[in-house]
């Protein structure tokens, strides 16, 4: 019973849900290839991390603006328009595709990030501007057309299976997220984040300058899709405007499902991982498993919808008032509670 | 003498009915609608009955998402990414009830509309869910609900069924007079009833509005249940205009419906904003697709400009409007 309640609590705290969702997501992958449903071997490891490599730095980014309590809506018109600057420069010189890309990211990011505290502007709208611009942008650049990248050498460099499951692109992803682990647990800068995302009056009353931190996390997280949408271009051969994937409700998805929450200070890149893997590991196994899309945006919505109500502040207030609903209905009138009945017989001598 | 101070009596009352009426501070706003103007009337073609048709039919249909939309902004909740969605379920409940007539449709439609965001709004109601990601997550669901539903292929209404909806009243096409009727409606519920005042009073303070005895969690179901109603009617407009029901209708009108209301003014954080604003952010957006169009710029400069047009919007409620 006392492992039941531990269990129970530890739930409540983010990361470590993750982590045993995603736990409980590998075994299943396991049992089903036990089962010889599906055949696993490092393909299977290989095919979650290219998943993996796409969305995760897009779920980084976003899980690093929702810690300082904002919210970067416009994660996916970068990831679209970091594709599409990657291809174009990158068909003369392939590693400054990348550059570009980024660096625009970056100060596209760190643009939004200064308007929104030179102005006190809410981050859901200037991004929201921010994605609609950046869209219009990616469709300017490229007439609104797909975009082929040619350069055979590099597509394949970036998707050749480094020890048989990594490649060069799910690296870099495991990379940036080495790196943002160590800069939010082990820093002072990582540490101000947190305090800024909990409680942001404290927090700069304490001495954390908040307008560098605000402007670096938005540059960072324009940066980090504009990464992800660049590795996807190369890895695929192609580019788009609208994005070759469709990664913002996975990378929202992945980013709850890992602890963060819109109050701010919560989540860890840790935990994003795990999140973003859980859904990795679901696409890939419901893909080996020949189930439809239709059932996929089943899983995802209805694993999303949960997290949500389970979140929701006000359930344990709700279930509670339910029991004294049914204790109600279920004792009768003549069962009152002690307080009640001598209240009530104080009003009959009254 | 006595004239001269009345007529300064006068002017002073009617500055200040002006002052009263026009939102606060607001010369970027101002200079926009100036800088429309201009463009408007140097733009030649404009004012020929195809161009209004077609600029009237396509702020229609954004603009009854828009007006949805803004009950849901306005009662706090920042935004629903599953208004796109409902105008989709919408659209193909209204072409699959075709055979059993026009008003069979259109309440069938508006049922599935409301049922489906009064479900969310009772998520974010009552338990306090977050309103972004219950509204992903039930847009996601519903669009594996489409997809097994339909298998991924347009319903057909039945050849002529819908006609009825797609008739123009008075030579105002009929997006346009369900766009006006909506408003008004919207208006009302919003700015004169009980309601409307409690889902304002809800937005710009939730625990204030509770302590003060409002039932915030059903208000609340109450606003996306009526956001919900307002874009189906977008999603019977599209059913109704290509003679079928596509779940891929809906896709992007919760952005252009954002777009809409933050244009028009609407503070995204809750508690203010009209019915009347949001029409005008639909409207001028709308408008500046069509000048840019007549202009021979193409697709792609308009997605841009309208990008550009709602930064500049959202920026100008930034700090400088207040000091």
């Amino acid at each position: 019973m006392a492992s039941i309640m531990i269990g129970a609590r530890s739930l409540r705290n983010g990361t470590t849900r993750a982590f045993i969702i995603l736990f409980v997501m590998l075994l299943g992958l396991l049992v089903c290839g036990m089962l010889g449903l599906i055949s696993i071997g490092p393909a299977t490891g290989f095919s979650i991390l290219q998943n993996f490599a796409t969305l995760g730095p897009v779920a980084l980014g976003l899980g690093l603006t929702m810690l300082v309590r904002e919210f970067d809506i416009s994660i996916s018109g970068m990831f679209g328009l970091g594709g599409c600057i990657a291809v174009l420069v990158g068909a003369l010189y392939p590693a400054l595709g990348i550059v570009a890309a980024v660096m625009f990211g970056l100060i596209a990011g760190a643009a939004q990030g200064g308007l929104m505290m030179w102005l006190r502007l809410g981050s859901v709208p200037v991004t929201l501007g921010g994605l609609l611009t950046f869209n219009g942008i990616a469709n300017v650049l490229t007439g609104s057309e797909s975009l082929r990248f040619t350069n055979n050498k590099i597509v394949s460099l970036i998707n050749e299976p480094l020890l048989g499951f990594l490649s060069l692109r799910s690296l870099a992803a495991v990379l940036v997220f080495a790196v943002a682990t160590l800069i939010i647990g082990w820093t002072r800068l990582g540490r101000d984040m947190i305090a800024l995302g909990s409680s942001r009056q404290a927090a700069v009353s304490a001495g954390v300058s908040e307008t560098p931190i605000i402007v670096g996390v938005f540059a960072t997280s324009g940066a980090l899709s504009a990464l992800a949408g660049a590795m996807l271009s190369y890895s695929l051969s192609a580019a788009s405007p609208s994005g070759l994937s469709d990664v913002a409700v996975p990378a929202v998805a992945g980013v709850i499902l890992g602890g963060a929450s819109l109050l701010g200070g919560a989540g860890r890149p840790a935990g994003t991982a795990a999140g973003v893997l859980i859904l990795c590991v679901l696409a890939t196994g419901l893909t080996a498993l020949g189930v439809s899309s239709a059932i996929r945006d089943f899983i995802t919505g209805g694993i999303l919808l949960a997290v949500a109500i389970s979140d929701g502040p006000d359930l344990g207030r709700r279930i509670y008032e339910l029991k004294a609903i049914r204790r109600r209905i279920g004792g009768g009138a003549g069962s009152l509670r002690p307080l009640e009945q001598s209240v009530a017989r104080t009003t009959k001598q009254l | 003498m006595t004239q001269s101070v009345n007529r300064a009596t006068v002017s002073r009352h009617l500055t200040d009915w002006l002052a009263n009426r026009l939102p606060a501070p607001s010369y970027v706003r101002i200079t926009t609608v100036a800088l429309l103007v201009a463009l408007i009337a140097t733009t030649p073609g404009i004012f020929t009955p195809r161009s209004l048709i077609t600029l009237l039919n396509s702020a229609a249909l954004v603009g009854c998402v828009a007006i949805g939309m803004t009950f849901i902004t306005v009662s706090g909740n920042i935004l629903s990414f599953a208004l796109g969605a409902t105008v989709g379920l919408c659209a193909i409940t209204c072409a699959a009830l075709s055979g059993f007539g026009a008003v069979a449709s259109v309440l069938g439609a508006l049922a599935v509309g409301i049922l489906f965001n009064l479900l969310q709004g009772a998520l974010v109601g009552f338990l306090k869910a977050n309103s972004l990601i219950v509204t992903i997550a039930a847009a996601t669901l519903a669009g594996g609900l489409a997809e097994v539903a339909t298998g991924g292929q347009a319903v057909y209404a039945d050849p002529g069924s819908l006609d009825a909806l797609k008739a123009p009243i008075l030579s105002i096409p009929m997006a346009g007079v369900v766009l006006l009727l909506a408003a008004l409606l919207a208006h009302v519920a919003l700015k004169h009833t009980l309601f409307g005042q409690q889902v304002i009073m809800l937005g710009s303070n939730a625990r204030a509005a509770a302590a003060a005895g409002i039932r915030t969690g059903a208000v609340t179901m109450a606003a996306y249940a009526l956001a919900g109603g307002f874009a189906s009617l977008t999603g019977v407009l599209a059913a109704s205009r290509y003679g079928a029901g596509l779940f891929e209708y809906g896709t992007g009108y919760d952005y252009s419906a954002i777009a809409g209301v933050l244009v028009g003014g609407t503070s995204i954080v809750g508690g203010e904003g009209s019915i009347w604003a949001t029409l005008l952010g639909v409207f001028v957006i709308a408008i500046l697709s069509t000048v840019l169009l007549l202009r021979g710029f193409s697709t792609q400069m308009q997605l841009l400009a309208t990008g550009a047009l709602v930064l500049a919007a959202v920026l100008s409620q930034g700090r400088w409007h207040r000091s």
